[in-house]
């Protein structure tokens, strides 16, 4: 199974049961305003926050899961990587603290423990253990309002469609996170457009891990061919700095 | 000799500076001593550090390549410094990321866990080995002043080349690839910096900064140890750096075209300016001036001219590493002095490194005359009074150890203590909950979540009159009902309620030190007498509450005691549990907003007096 969870931004009343019950099952702190919150109300202690978007619109923003993860990419030691149930998991054993998958995430997610001095990065990790034991992960299991459901990928897309299709002029006709960035295991169908998350503009389907993979790929060739074309060149111009001894010695 | 000392001096004091301030940074976490935040997670330690840092240290493969693969041995002269300076360039990086990393004792990690897709784990193993081998190119200099290593000295001579060939690999991979980090976040960077050869000028823009670094630092050593710089190999690297130049400017504006950009550049916002300015910095200006041949052969022509591509590429890796970064709206980033503080004193330490290195041993052709050695100076009396005038030049390494502690000291002086204690809480004060007696809205940091307090309602159940002392339970002198927000000063810190001060000044009754601190005891809030031995009315009569100290704890913790206990009893009395819960007075943003329309409806209907903040309070 490819867990997922989709998102009905129409049903959400806003009633906060997932936002205490992520904080229940991860153990999360206190909530004190802190200089470096977003006002998304994300933040390491809270890892989803239901956010006002336009026409005073709730939507549960949290961990998008992507299929193709950029902050997975982007670690350098891979203290981030996608499970095979699909959530997307931190190993904090292996973290360095480079701050790079913030950087790289365009959802803008990841959050970091600027107040701690052993600080490490925080997001929503899909209820992993829950999910891996086959219970559903937490936020869905609270929700009053079955706004955010939880299930197999294919079976939760088929379901976003069928909304759509079956109550015609209520939805855009868009199922965000099918296609964004690859497509993610957090889909959200809603009444108005959510790209008010990215910044007012969609991430593209791309997925960003193929932005760098060029540049990474040609790096043993470019390193080879700079080696190989350094020892050419010098070796070309000390033979012809020395033209008497036309035979390098062996 | 004293431009040196001088310099020492500032360097010494920078360094001491920066020290002081390493302590909050690792005590207290990068949130008490940076302006990071999770809008921001990179700061001027990556955007100039680390991003500025590697591309300042590119001098040391240009000229090792100029030199060893294309032999152009006139240019002899520059190779010791360069190493030298890209040695303590890529040691500076590496120092600068220890205070950066979150978890800099796991640095180590990279060489274990692998991630082979990142740019940055590839960026972070060609700095380590080019480190090592940059060590390793450099190493035969100071060995050259100690016999015992004159075998490990002729090993490394004569691994140069394979040395040389290897750094300009590693340096071609790292520069670029800085570029290639960016490449993850097209929506982040500004369409006038992101481009998919973000690593192509990474690497164009190093060499010219390499180049231009060269002339740069061998001018300005020249200037300090009145040493000849090495002027005609410079002008060839001026001649040479404008090639170079004009390439990047091609490429980089060919890229703008190519990308459908280029319309960008014609807006009128500050980004286009910055991107103006920068280009004009680093290239166009610098174009222009090196192809004059007469700033090319002239000291001060080149001087200038370098110093300008060496501030313009810097400034150009600092808008890649953020100032040109799109944010979430209200995310701005101005680096903490503290922050500037530790890059200052990293690269400071550089400084004297190189220093030391080019006193100590024969980086340059001829070391220079050693600075430190004052000419023997006799003690100098006052003309007037015959007064001695101290001792005549204390040793160097005292006054620099005496820059380095005071300018420590300093450091411990401003360092906001409280701000590193609380760690990003910063203190909120609350102002008096507002709205008259009937209904108060409380709402200690003015974010718009608040409770509205039925306060009239309060008072009717609880018995009118007489219920006032249930919370009211410590009243100003010649005051009845004072507000909570009096004493409980800060949301989330508890504050002292007590006017020390206030009390020994004429106004406030000039109270001596034994009217409330016993004689022959400490002088501190234990031994002193109670309030309320003066202010007979400052506990109301039957008091719920009795208080034993004047330090008050935080307002939220003050408020929740009080309502939470009350509430738990009467949810048990009136079998209504969902009275204990949180979202019983904290409605969420939405539901503050409806109970400010229901309150104000309500107004109009029976006349109950409520002052609302203004609709607007949500944004402070």
């Amino acid at each position: 199974m490819k867990a997922a969870i989709l998102t009905d931004t129409t049903k959400c009343n806003g009633c906060h049961e997932c936002v205490v019950a992520c904080k229940k099952e991860n153990k999360l702190p206190l909530d004190l305003p802190r200089r470096w919150d977003l006002d998304d109300g994300l933040s390491a202690r809270n890892w989803t926050s239901i956010v006002e978007g336009p026409q005073q619109s709730l939507v549960r923003k949290q961990c998008r899961h992507c299929l193709e993860p950029a902050c997975a990419s982007a670690c350098p030691v891979g203290a981030l990587h996608k499970t095979s149930v699909g959530a997307v998991v931190y190993d904090a054993a292996k973290c360095m603290g480079c701050r790079y998958c913030m950087m790289a995430c365009p959802y803008g997610i990841p959050r970091y423990e600027w107040q701690a001095a052993v600080p490490y990065v925080r997001k929503c990790v899909l209820c992993y253990d829950r999910i891996s034991a086959g219970r559903q992960p937490a936020c869905t299991e609270a929700c009053p309002t079955k706004a955010t459901i939880f299930g197999d990928r294919d079976q939760l897309l088929a379901e976003a469609h069928r909304r759509i299709r079956d109550n015609p002029g209520v939805y855009v006709n868009t199922v965000w996170g099918e296609n964004e960035v690859g497509g993610s295991s957090v889909l959200y169908i809603s009444n108005v457009d959510l790209s008010f998350l990215t910044g007012g503009h969609s991430p593209g389907t791309k997925p960003l891990p193929s932005t760098t993979a060029l540049a990474m790929e040609a790096v043993p060739f470019a390193f080879c061919g700079v080696l190989t074309l350094m020892a050419g060149v010098n070796w070309i111009i000390g033979r012809r700095m020395n033209p008497q001894k036309d035979e390098p010695d062996e | 000799m004293n431009r040196v000392r001088r310099l020492k001096f500032v360097l010494w004091s920078l360094l001491g500076l920066a020290a002081s301030v390493a302590v909050p940074r690792f005590l207290f976490g990068l949130g008490a001593s940076t302006n990071l935040s999770d809008a921001n997670p990179w700061g001027v330690w990556i955007g100039f550090d680390v991003m500025a840092g590697v591309a300042l240290a590119a001098g040391g493969f240009i000229v090792t390549a100029t030199v060893y693969i294309f032999k152009l041995d006139r240019f002899h002269a520059v190779v010791r410094p360069a190493v030298l300076t890209a040695f303590l360039g890529y040691a500076a990086v590496a120092i600068s990321l220890l205070f950066d990393l979150g978890l800099p004792w796991n640095i180590w990690h990279m060489m274990v866990f692998w991630n082979p897709h990142s740019p940055l784990f590839e960026v972070g193993w060609c700095v380590m080995l080019y480190l090592a081998v940059l060590a390793l190119e450099f190493f035969p200099v100071p060995a050259e002043d100690f016999p015992r290593l004159a075998k490990v000295r002729a090993v490394l001579v004569k691994a140069r080349l394979p040395l040389v060939i290897l750094g300009i690999g590693l340096s071609t991979l790292h520069q670029s690839s800085l570029g290639s980090l960016f490449l993850i976040m097209p929506y982040r960077l500004h369409p006038l910096w992101y481009s998919p050869i973000l690593p192509l000028l990474f690497l164009v823009s190093a060499i010219a900064l390499g180049i231009s670094m060269v002339i740069f630092e061998s001018h300005v050593t020249a200037y300090l140890y009145r040493r000849q710089p090495e002027s005609e190999v410079l002008a060839s690297f001026a001649g040479a750096s404008r090639w170079v130049l004009l390439i990047y400017l091609a490429v980089r504006f060919g890229d703008l075209l190519v990308r459908h950009q280029a319309g960008q550049l014609l807006a009128f916002d500050w980004r286009a300016a910055i991107f103006w300015f920068e280009v004009a910095a680093m290239a166009i200006v610098p174009i222009a001036l090196f192809w004059t041949s007469r700033v090319r052969q002239s000291r001060a022509g080149q001087w200038a001219t370098a110093s300008l591509v060496v501030f313009g590429v810097v400034l150009n890796r600092i808008d890649v590493g953020g100032v040109a970064h799109l944010r979430p709206d209200g995310a701005f980033y101005l680096p903490a002095w503290t922050e500037i503080a530790i890059s200052v004193g990293v690269v400071s330490a550089a400084v004297l490194a190189f220093l030391f290195m080019v006193e100590r041993f024969r980086v340059w052709e001829r070391r220079p005359a050693d600075p430190e050695q004052d000419p023997l100076k006799l003690p100098e009396f006052d003309a007037v009074d015959d007064t001695w005038l101290g001792v005549p030049g204390i040793a160097a390494r005292t006054t620099y150890s005496m820059a380095f502690i005071i300018a420590a000291a300093f450091g411990f002086g401003f360092l906001h203590v409280e701000a590193a204690e609380t760690r990003g809480l910063e203190p909120i004060p609350v102002h008096q909950a507002r709205g008259g007696r009937d209904i108060l809205w409380i709402d200690g940091n003015l974010d718009g979540f608040g409770v509205t307090f039925k306060h009239v309602e309060h008072e009717k159940r609880e018995g009118a009159k007489q219920s006032c002392v249930k919370c009211h339970h410590m009243n100003l002198p010649r005051d009845e009902g004072t507000a909570c927000s009096r004493c409980h000063g800060d949301m989330y810190l508890p504050s002292d309620s007590f006017r020390h001060d206030w009390h020994a000044s004429p106004s406030g009754g000039r109270v001596a030190c034994y009217q409330c601190h016993a004689r022959g005891q400490a002088r501190t809030a234990a031994t002193a007498v109670a309030c309320d031995k003066c202010h007979k009315d400052l506990v109301p009569a039957g008091a719920a509450i009795k208080v034993k100290q004047y330090r008050a704890v935080a307002y939220t913790e003050a408020m929740h005691r009080l309502c939470i206990g009350c509430h738990v009893k009467k949810a048990k009395e009136n079998k209504k549990p969902e009275m204990t819960r949180c979202d019983w007075c904290h409605k969420d943003k939405r539901q503050v907003i409806d109970s400010r329309e229901i309150v104000l409806r309500r107004r109009g209907l029976t006349g109950i007096n409520v002052v609302l903040p203004p609709p607007d309070a949500g944004g402070k």
